[in-house]
């Protein structure tokens, strides 16, 4: 596919877009916060790959070189605009409460009931707020381990870090959610 | 799933970290990347009209070539023979030829131009039709130049051989 999309090929565009834009764009929301934020970077981060596909080194999983372009742009930009706090119900920016609806993204949830998706959807919405309130490196490098199920090596690779520095904000997030979700235990 | 490398307190935390679904961008997401992406393909090259073989590149390539039809076998030995005829008639009434010699000439020119036109027909089977077609018509003149000249050896050669015998018997 990726070859394709380096003769340009619209189709294998699309297909690439269509495969990875649910794990860029989770893992750029739940750096940001904030869903049009995350479109927009998500946005940047494909356009960003697609028009530089020919530099892809196939010796490289496609997908790390993704998340690397898209944790750099992400990283950039909370940088610039130094969004630390942030909220599972919407935007930290938004002033109205029809803002911060519109900002939020739905959890949705499938094969259980309503009570169980309470649950779920409740312990879910505490993790994220637990995520949410590590600092941006170890949100990301916790999102790369144990949500994208990727190696220290892999992950070193993407955040561009030392093995030694990923394996401690790993090892620090942990302690971090730990202590924010003490109650889960 | 990755091997297990925290305390076992972590493990319901990293249970639920596996949990959390994946969130979606809205429909349009891909077209709006596609319209940002500057290196897209542009749309294959329409492929080359294949030149038919009845198409000549004359008025922009797109005019049929009128396919003239071949002479026959039978209608280029009946105009050889008519033409041997009208000389020999000519040959008797202008010189006196040798009815013999006439003959051997005429037969001679008739086998020639048998030939000629069964070679045509050779030749179209070969070259192709079209292109006998295009050599007859293009180059009509000088056919008929051509039929002259062998016309002229052969009735030159029979005039000097009757004017010979005449010559002879004279001289007897």
């Amino acid at each position: 596919m990726v070859v394709f999309a380096q003769e340009g090929r619209e189709d294998a565009y699309r297909e690439l877009i269509k495969r990875y834009e649910r794990p860029v764009f989770s893992l750029i929301y739940r750096m940001v916060r904030d869903k049009e934020t995350a479109e927009d970077l998500a946005q940047e981060t494909f356009i960003k790959v697609l028009n530089n596909i020919d530099r892809y080194r196939p010796e490289f999983k496609f997908s790390s070189w993704l998340f690397k372009i898209a944790n750099n742009i992400t990283i950039d930009h909370l940088r610039r605009r130094q969004v630390d706090t942030i909220s599972i119900e919407g935007s930290p920016d938004a002033i109205t409460a029809e803002r911060a609806r519109a900002t939020a993204v739905t959890v949705t949830s499938g094969g259980e009931s309503p009570l169980e998706e309470l649950e779920s959807r409740e312990l879910g919405a505490e993790i994220e707020k637990a995520i949410a309130k590590l600092r941006p490196e170890y949100r990301v490098c916790i999102i790369l381990r144990h949500v994208e199920d990727y190696s220290y090596d892999e992950i070193a690779e993407i955040v561009k870090l030392p093995l030694g520095t990923v394996k401690t904000y790993i090892h620090r997030a942990r302690q971090e959610l730990r202590q924010y979700l003490g109650d889960l235990r | 799933m990755i091997e297990h490398d925290f305390d076992e307190d972590f493990v319901p935390i990293a249970a639920e970290l596996q949990r959390l679904p994946y969130l979606s961008p809205s429909r349009d997401f891909a077209d709006r990347v596609i319209a940002g992406i500057g290196r897209l393909q542009s749309a294959p090259a329409v492929a080359p009209i294949k030149a038919s073989r009845h198409l000549e590149l004359q008025q922009g390539g797109q005019q049929a070539v009128v396919q003239r039809r071949p002479v026959g076998v039978v209608g280029a030995t009946g105009r050889a023979v008519a033409g041997v005829t009208l000389i020999a008639a000519a040959a008797f009434m202008f010189f006196e030829i040798d009815v013999l010699t006439a003959m051997l000439s005429a037969a001679a020119t008739q086998y020639a131009f048998t030939i000629a036109a069964v070679g045509t027909q050779i030749g179209a089977l070969v070259l192709g039709s079209s292109t006998i077609a295009y050599l007859q018509a293009g180059a009509l003149q000088a056919v008929v130049l051509y039929i002259t000249l062998v016309v002229g050896l052969f009735g030159g050669y029979a005039a000097i051989r009757t004017a010979a015998q005449i010559a002879k018997r004279k001289a007897a």
